[in-house]
């Protein structure tokens, strides 16, 4: 590891020598949408004379360093036109430039795995980028538009079934995602128990997903990185987008606050089925409620060609009410404050703080004789101060740090029984998770370019906590807490360091091909546990601690990208991954993770790997567009004292697949333009069944049938089969009235979610039936498989922008 | 945690419209039959029985294939020896007759099951704790809905014995009948549902702060009111749990930790109202027994043995 440090840090002063040798200027600037102002992430900027060029980075940014001489530069986004500019270099330049949209909607991009002239200069791989234009053509569940079902399109990309909070990414669990919005973690993403998520389309501006060779600026999770970048507001003239749909309507206003300098957005989402219900629904008369909402915001400042300032949040919230009294309630709150400062032509910064919380609140009783209020929430702050250097057109040089400060409160909790209050609060747990990370993007040759990086995490608990150790029994036992020791305001409990190298390189087989490769460690010092069969609002986030180890995860993959058509209009990729993981963090059988003090004790560790196959072949432009994603993959756990041979003594565990395993996972997206004012989107989905747990046999004791596997197994069977086809068809609004271009634009869609009315099954459980038997009496036992959504669902929204 | 259940299947009405059940009749692994040992035992008076089973296909539905032929005793921890003779006119039973007023089961005593059959030699223990008073059953009508204009629940109610750590098995039976359905199952861990939750009696500081005295926690109130049948008639619709006329009994059976344990696991994996609950459901896992065989390598038996002190209260309903 110090060997790979030194080689770094030699690489790095060999770049600066060579940057300085010679006398060279730099173009750079921010490149920024015409029509509001805003910044346009991942535009190209390609100089003709030496066959490169760069991107801008996530806040439109980008610089270029060259040997003085005269120059074409060549500025352009897909769906934007492109603008050429002959530069004479023989000082630093600054260019700021606004690209206008392309007029036609039929020439819109629909997914850009890659850039077409990105394809030189870009080295990643193992993302995907969804345009919000592209979200809001997929065929949705009630018609709302939703980034994470879009994203569930994409290869690599799944989840365990409809009602399941989040996704899984390349068989990784739910919480091994780190979703970020606007740089804050979003630690639940969903809506109404995972049928919607918490963004709200009309506030984003740019989504990406990293599903590996994940950039050293980012860590804490394993399988994937979700950035979801909001909009910045427009800063031409005010605009009012909104909705009404199914279940929820949806408002943004953004506008200038000084034009082309300050401007704001702000989005509304409420839905109001309990408000429509109201009149035939009695509890809700009573107080009782069922809604969501929530409010995204965001405003940023110019203040001067150097420094631009950025404020945004975010809060929703999921209220279930029984009545005045009662319920269960969950949301997330972000801030994110950024500030970037350009400190010259080469040396970008930007340096954000973010608050984040998760929490969750439960209400029983309905007199204060007898009631219990629980609420568990997890809030952190965040310093991330983050600078990119452009050594020369060959190396881009990326540094900084990251600071977190984790609050845990894992239940604060009261319970009143017949008037006699109890308090069962769990104490509260602070963590402190610091990293520094460094990493080069360097083109070798002009067919080879490789980024190299390291980060490096330290992860803290600290008291005052009490600690436990447990006693030691078999692998699946309960361990029971044997000593506890109490630890002091500030005393540190568990400390842990971790290197986290990240390489990736890119070869360029033939003008319109490329070979990709990457290798990323990734540590986890949070863990998801949940036990149950769909990741829900009330999963534990548990921090590492004395008796939990962070979890490690390493990643290769490989990949071969192509470019077909004479318009490069036809995209084919075909990837390799394989990861394993260390330290992933399970529960017994039979544990009790809700307001428990001895939690660790119901934990065990094992290792995971999961590999695959996604191909994924896109049509870009024409009237037809769209693509085909098909992945084939396994993803497994090995722990110790679950899946393990019923003679095996010392009860080693055997690999058995996860709960979110699926070996085909075939997903096709069609978008088709059928004249100015009518368009036709279809999505199908088909996917493995996932595994689950049956029972061999039964036994009955006091009167009750029990299941009981024989084996031993977990996930012995797979669900049926998965497959589901939407389709919905968009209506765009009269262009013109009376003669006269309307100011104003809107569009109907009319949605039909599972056309043919599969009753795909969400889970299979086994009971008894449910009659009353007389003591002695045979018993029937019985399986029932459920589907979550076994119907055609139809929908109509309208949408409008003014 | 249970009344989550219930808030989720609330809440999930409404989307519940896009949901379905259908009974299907899957594949599963064959697997070789094992002893299952069924033997909750009481200091009440009369018989007590063992009943010995094997395990069947699970969708099996007749009768456990019951185990004859084995040898069932019970000793305390003063050598005293109870033996279960079987009963030849119903195979698997085995029964304990008390001689006079003999009883088994001293609050404290523990006491050791042994089985011998096929070979195989099976032991459990089970220490006797204290049980706890019911003091009093009351019901109330529910407001009236739609469905239902008469609608009564019953509910008891019963302190905690002081100090952490007793747990509790209550047994309801509503005119003379046990109600014995997955979810009648009602355990408390002192006065709560869990060992996490820590409602337990303990010493404290009294009302006025100035001395210290025993603070008595009432079983919390899902607890109490887990003695509602939860019923239907032949056209789907709900009964009400109880109705002027009717009678319960409320027991309250002393239960070891393990066996308060292994009821609660049965409760979470046979207790499945189905629909969106099921979002919330866990995954099968095989329940935990304390039946051990005296040689490591020998065949497995599943079950449970606890002996348990017993109190009990009947309240008949009479409207006012």
């Amino acid at each position: 590891m110090q060997r790979l440090l030194l080689l770094l840090l030699a690489t790095l002063s060999l770049c600066q020598l060579s940057a300085q040798s010679a006398s060279k200027f730099t173009i750079s600037g921010y490149i920024k949408d015409a029509t509001n102002g805003e910044a346009l992430i991942g535009a190209t900027v390609y100089i003709s004379e030496i066959q490169s060029g760069g991107v801008t980075n996530e806040y439109g940014f980008f610089s270029i360093t060259l040997p003085s001489a005269t120059y074409t530069v060549n500025m352009s986004y897909v769906g934007y036109a492109t603008i050429n500019k002959s530069v004479l270099l023989d000082k630093n330049i600054r260019i700021d430039i606004e690209l206008q949209p392309e007029a036609s909607q039929l020439q819109e991009v629909v997914v850009q795995a890659e850039l077409e002239q990105a394809n030189v200069q870009n080295l990643e791989m193992s993302t995907n980028k969804l345009e919000i234009r592209t979200i809001q053509k997929i065929p949705a569940f009630l018609g709302e538009v939703d980034i994470i079902k879009s994203l569930q399109l994409l290869p690599g990309v799944s989840t365990v079934g409809e009602g399941a909070s989040g996704f899984n990414v390349r068989g990784g669990s739910v919480g091994q995602n780190l979703i970020l919005l606007d740089e804050a973690p979003v630690y639940n993403s969903s809506h109404l128990l995972g049928f919607f998520s918490v963004f709200n389309p009309d506030a984003v501006k740019d989504v990406k997903l990293y599903k590996g060779g994940i950039p050293s600026r980012y860590g804490g999770r394993l399988s994937s990185l979700l950035d979801v970048r909001m909009k910045e507001g427009n800063s031409k003239k005010t605009e009012i987008t909104g909705g009404i749909g199914t279940i929820f309507s949806r408002i943004a206003v953004e506008a200038p606050i000084i034009k082309d300098k300050a401007s704001f957005i702000v989005a509304l989402r409420r839905s109001y089925i309990d408000i429509l219900a109201r009149p035939f629904v009695k509890l809700l008369q009573d107080g009782g409620a069922l809604n969501f909402y929530d409010i995204t915001l965001k405003a940023n400042y110019n203040i001067n060609p150097k420094n631009r300032v950025y404020l945004s949040g975010y809060f929703g919230r999921d209220n279930f009410k029984f009545d005045r009294g009662q319920g269960f309630s969950w949301g997330n709150a972000t801030g994110t404050l950024r500030w970037n400062h350009i400190f010259n032509d080469r040396l970008f910064s930007n340096f954000t703080a973010v608050y984040s919380n998760y929490d969750y609140s439960l209400q029983f009783g309905r007199d204060e004789k007898d009631s219990f209020k629980w609420n568990s929430l997890i809030s952190n702050y965040i310093l991330k101060p983050q600078f990119t250097y452009f050594i020369n057109s060959n190396n881009e040089l990326n540094f900084g740090a990251e600071a977190i400060y984790y609050n845990f409160e894992p239940a604060n909790a009261v319970g009143v029984s017949n008037g006699v209050p109890t308090d069962v609060s769990i104490p509260k747990k602070y963590n402190l998770e610091t990293s520094l990370y460094i990493s080069n993007s360097q083109k070798i040759t002009p067919a080879f370019s490789i980024d190299y990086g390291l980060r490096y995490s330290l992860f803290n608990s600290f008291g005052p906590d009490s600690t436990y150790t447990y006693s030691n029994e078999l692998p699946g036992n309960k361990r029971l807490p044997v000593r506890a020791q109490y630890r002091k305001s500030g005393e540190v409990i568990a400390t842990y360091g971790n290197f986290e190298p990240r390489v990736s390189f890119k070869v360029q087989a033939t003008p319109t091909s490329s070979i990709k490769g990457s290798y990323n460690r990734m540590v986890q010092y949070l863990h998801l546990i949940s036990n149950t069969t769909a990741s829900n609002p009330l999963d534990v986030w548990n921090p590492s601690s004395e008796n939990i180890k962070p979890q490690l995860g390493d990643q290769y993959t490989l990949g071969w990208f192509k470019d077909i058509g004479p318009t490069r209009q036809y995209e084919l990729s075909l990837e390799v991954y394989w990861r394993y993981n260390q330290n992933q963090v399970d529960y017994i059988n039979n544990a009790d993770l809700l307001i428990n003090r001895y939690l660790e004790g119901d934990l065990i560790a094992g290792e995971g790997r999961s590999y695959g196959l996604e191909t994924y072949f896109q049509k870009k432009t024409g009237r037809l567009t769209g693509w085909v994603s098909y992945t084939l993959g396994r993803s497994e756990l090995k722990v110790d004292g679950i899946n393990f041979n019923p003679n095996d003594p010392l009860r080693k565990g055997n690999w058995f697949p996860t709960r979110f395993n699926q070996t085909h996972n075939l997903k096709i997206a069609a978008f088709y333009e059928i004249n100015k004012r009518w368009s036709f989107s279809a999505d199908f989905i088909y996917t493995s069944g996932t595994p689950a747990t049956f029972p061999t046999s039964r036994a009955v004791v006091q009167g009750i049938v029990v299941p009981y596997n024989a084996n031993e197994s977990r996930g012995n069977v797979n669900l049926p089969d998965y497959h589901r086809l939407d389709i919905s068809f968009r209506l765009e609004g009269k262009k013109q009235k009376n003669g006269k271009d309307r100011k104003n634009s809107d569009y109907w869609v009319f949605g039909l979610y599972n056309v043919y009315a599969r009753e795909n099954p969400f889970s299979i459980y086994f009971s008894q039936s449910d009659k009353r038997v007389l003591a002695g009496q045979p018993i029937t036992s019985q399986a029932t498989q459920l589907a979550i959504i076994g119907t055609i669902v139809p929908s109509v929204s309208y949408n409008f922008k003014f | 945690m249970k009344n989550l259940i219930y808030i989720i299947l609330f809440v999930s009405s409404a989307l519940s419209l896009f949901s379905c059940e259908t009974k299907i009749n899957p594949e599963l692994e064959s697997a070789v039959p094992v002893l299952v040992v069924d033997a909750w035992l009481t200091n009440k008076p009369g018989n007590q029985t063992i009943i010995l089973t094997k395990t069947q296909p699970y969708f099996d539905s007749s009768t456990p294939p019951p185990v004859t032929g084995a040898t069932v005793t019970v000793t305390d921890n003063s050598n005293k020896v109870f033996a279960f003779v079987e009963d030849l006119a119903k195979p698997g039973y085995y029964v304990w007759t008390p001689v006079g007023n003999e009883l088994i089961g001293v609050v404290g005593t523990s006491y050791k099951l042994s089985i011998q059959t096929a070979g195989e030699t099976y032991s459990a223990e089970s220490r006797m704790g204290p049980t706890t008073a019911v003091d009093s059953i009351t019901f109330k009508k529910n407001e009236p809905t739609q469905q239902n204009p008469d609608f009564y629940r019953g509910q008891f109610f019963a302190k905690d014995v002081l100090g952490k750590g007793d747990t509790y098995w209550i047994r309801t039976y509503k005119n003379g009948a046990l109600l014995n359905k997955p979810n009648d199952i009602n355990v408390a861990y002192d006065a709560g549902f869990d060992s996490g939750g820590s409602f337990f009696s303990r010493m404290g500081k009294s009302r006025d702060g100035l001395r210290d005295s025993a603070i008595l926690v009432d079983f919390i109130p899902p607890i109490r009111g887990r003695i509602n049948p939860s019923d239907k008639d032949a056209n789907d619709k709900v009964l009400s749990p109880y109705l002027p006329g009717d009678s319960v009994y409320v027991e309250i059976h002393s239960i070891t930790t393990p066996a308060f344990n292994y009821l609660q696991e049965v409760s979470i994996q046979t207790n499945r109202p189905g629909g969106f609950s099921e979002l919330f459901a866990r995954p099968i896992a095989n329940v935990s027994t304390n039946m051990v065989n005296s040689n490591p390598n020998g065949k497995k038996a599943l079950g449970f043995f606890n002996v348990a002190a017993v109190s009990g209260k009947g309240q008949k309903f009479i409207q006012k």
